[in-house]
């Protein structure tokens, strides 16, 4: 039997939901009708574009580029700080409302959902006049816009999706493909990214209908698994099912951090790199998980990047001994240039309750595990800045760092 | 009517439901000085669900300086702050 599966993506989600946001609490500007970007922080005027408006965008801003840059090529944009608590309200509140026309909807990301409406065919005669009806509700009750793509499949229907934008549904089924799919050009094809479009232009690849019709073998042979994973896309065969939860197991934590100046001595980013074990051993120890593996990656001023791990003789979520491994990677593989950007991350997870110990301990003891769970219980019971290590006082570095809101939410895969 | 989205002091009742209806607020004029409105008539209620955020719209009638005046207050579910929205 064939599916019937909708992508539900919200437009310029970030910056719309703000927008609507302060509309509804009696602003009179409707960021979306004014260049403006959501991102870093505007006093500052540093940090990065996280989403945009359409003016915006014909000023030639892009998502991802610095503020800095942003405001070169437009003086007057209007920059708001990210709110993530709000982000998390909006896409709650759109998954509320596809929940009346099907159980099956996956959260595919926090601004887009993925439900199947398979089966239902006695209810409602027309996929298509269901998924304007969908598109009018939120527009009229949660004031923002979405593009809607329906086909049979999940990779179709989010490439339907991206046809028509804002506000907007467009159907792809199977049978269009050669009419709607085909002439666009490949790197629009899901999966074809940076590493893989030089590739594909150097076997005169250019749209996706070259892809389509191009020998499967030959891609394999070049690209390997991933070939014909993208021949499969641009023929639209794909035919992974609508998962209710995307909340995977998690195989690691981590935190990472930009600095907004430049690190030369060892001392500041041993500083830095113990902010982030904080975080990263709280989300450890809140998920009741231990780590058999810490890596620690450096991005230097020039943009080059490494990274060096080690596994711990027993699994651990005490504090000390990851910064203890987290130190020691570090100065065995920094090379004294200037860095601007430090992550730690923890992997190979095991339940907390039963954990091997070791007959060489490594100096943890019960103390240290207890003191954990009471700063712990502290930063949770009052203000994460209400105990900090005393080695952060006139550091001017944060005690902790990393993270982007208290709640988590689903950020995008390269899974569908 | 104009928008000027002020937060008030405001009285109101609960049903058992969980309904609330406001009696009266009190408002800074423009002397600076409090003056508290009483609202006659409730003429409309709804709910809005802007960006995820419920807030209940209320349309009313006041008499203001002996003259009668519509209204919108707006009541914000999360944060549980009255707005004098529209006057």
């Amino acid at each position: 039997m064939s599916r019937i599966i909708f992508h539900i993506d919200a437009n310029n989600a970030y910056l719309s939901w703000e927008a609507v946001y302060r509309l509804q609490h009696g602003e009179s500007i409707d960021l979306r009708q004014i260049p403006s970007v959501v991102g870093g922080d505007p006093k500052k005027r540093s940090g990065i574009v996280l989403a945009k408006s359409n003016p915006a965008k014909k000023y030639g801003i892009t998502t991802g580029e610095t503020l800095f840059s942003a405001f070169k090529k437009c003086p007057n944009l209007v920059v708001v700080p990210p709110n993530y608590p709000l982000y998390i309200k909006c896409s709650n509140a759109m998954v509320e409302i596809l929940k009346d026309y099907s159980p099956q909807i996956q959260r595919y990301s926090i601004d887009e959902c993925f439900l199947d409406f398979s089966g239902m065919k006695h209810l409602h005669e027309s996929p298509f006049e269901i998924a304007e009806d969908i598109r009018r509700r939120i527009k009229n009750e949660l004031g923002f816009t979405v593009s809607i793509g329906v086909s049979s499949n999940k990779l179709l229907a989010k490439m339907g999706g991206e046809l028509k934008k804002p506000d907007a549904v467009s159907t792809l089924w199977p049978s269009e493909l050669s009419e709607k799919l085909w002439p666009l050009p490949v790197e629009d094809l899901f999966m074809v990214g940076r590493a893989t479009l030089p590739k594909l232009r150097k076997m005169s690849i250019y749209t996706i209908g070259d892809l389509a019709k191009y020998d499967p073998k030959y891609l394999q042979y070049t690209l390997k698994s991933h070939g014909q994973v993208i021949w499969n896309f641009a023929n639209g065969i794909e035919a992974s099912s609508v998962k209710k939860s995307t909340h995977l197991v998690a195989k690691g934590i981590g935190n990472s951090t930009t600095i907004s100046f430049d690190v030369e001595t060892s001392k500041e980013a041993h500083l830095i790199l113990l902010s982030l074990t904080e975080t990263v051993a709280m989300r450890l120890r809140d998920s009741g998980l231990c780590a058999m593996l810490v890596s620690v990656s450096i991005k230097t001023s020039t943009f080059e990047h490494y990274s060096h791990q080690r596994k711990f003789y027993t699994p651990t979520d005490t504090t000390k001994q990851i910064f203890a491994y987290v130190k020691m990677l570090f100065d065995e593989i920094w090379k004294g240039e200037p860095i601007r950007h430090l992550g730690v991350r923890v992997s190979e997870l095991c339940d907390n309750d039963f954990v091997q110990i070791s007959i060489f301990d490594e100096e943890v003891s019960d103390k240290q595990k207890s003191l954990d769970k009471v700063i712990d219980q502290l930063r949770l019971k009052y203000d994460s800045k209400i105990i900090t290590k005393c080695c952060f006082l006139h550091s001017g570095i944060k005690p902790l760092s990393g993270g982007i809101s208290e709640e988590d939410y689903p950020l995008m895969s390269s899974q569908l | 009517m104009k928008i000027i989205n002020k937060e008030i002091d405001l009285l109101c009742w609960f049903d058992k439901q969980g309904a609330a209806t406001p009696i009266r607020f009190r408002l800074l004029n423009e002397d600076g000085q409090d003056q508290v409105i009483k609202i006659e008539k409730i003429l409309k209620k709804d709910l809005e669900k802007l960006a995820g955020n419920r807030m209940f719209v209320y349309t009313c009638q006041s008499v203001i300086n002996d003259e009668t005046r519509i209204l919108t207050l707006k009541y914000e579910l999360d944060t549980c702050r009255w707005f004098l929205f529209k006057i």
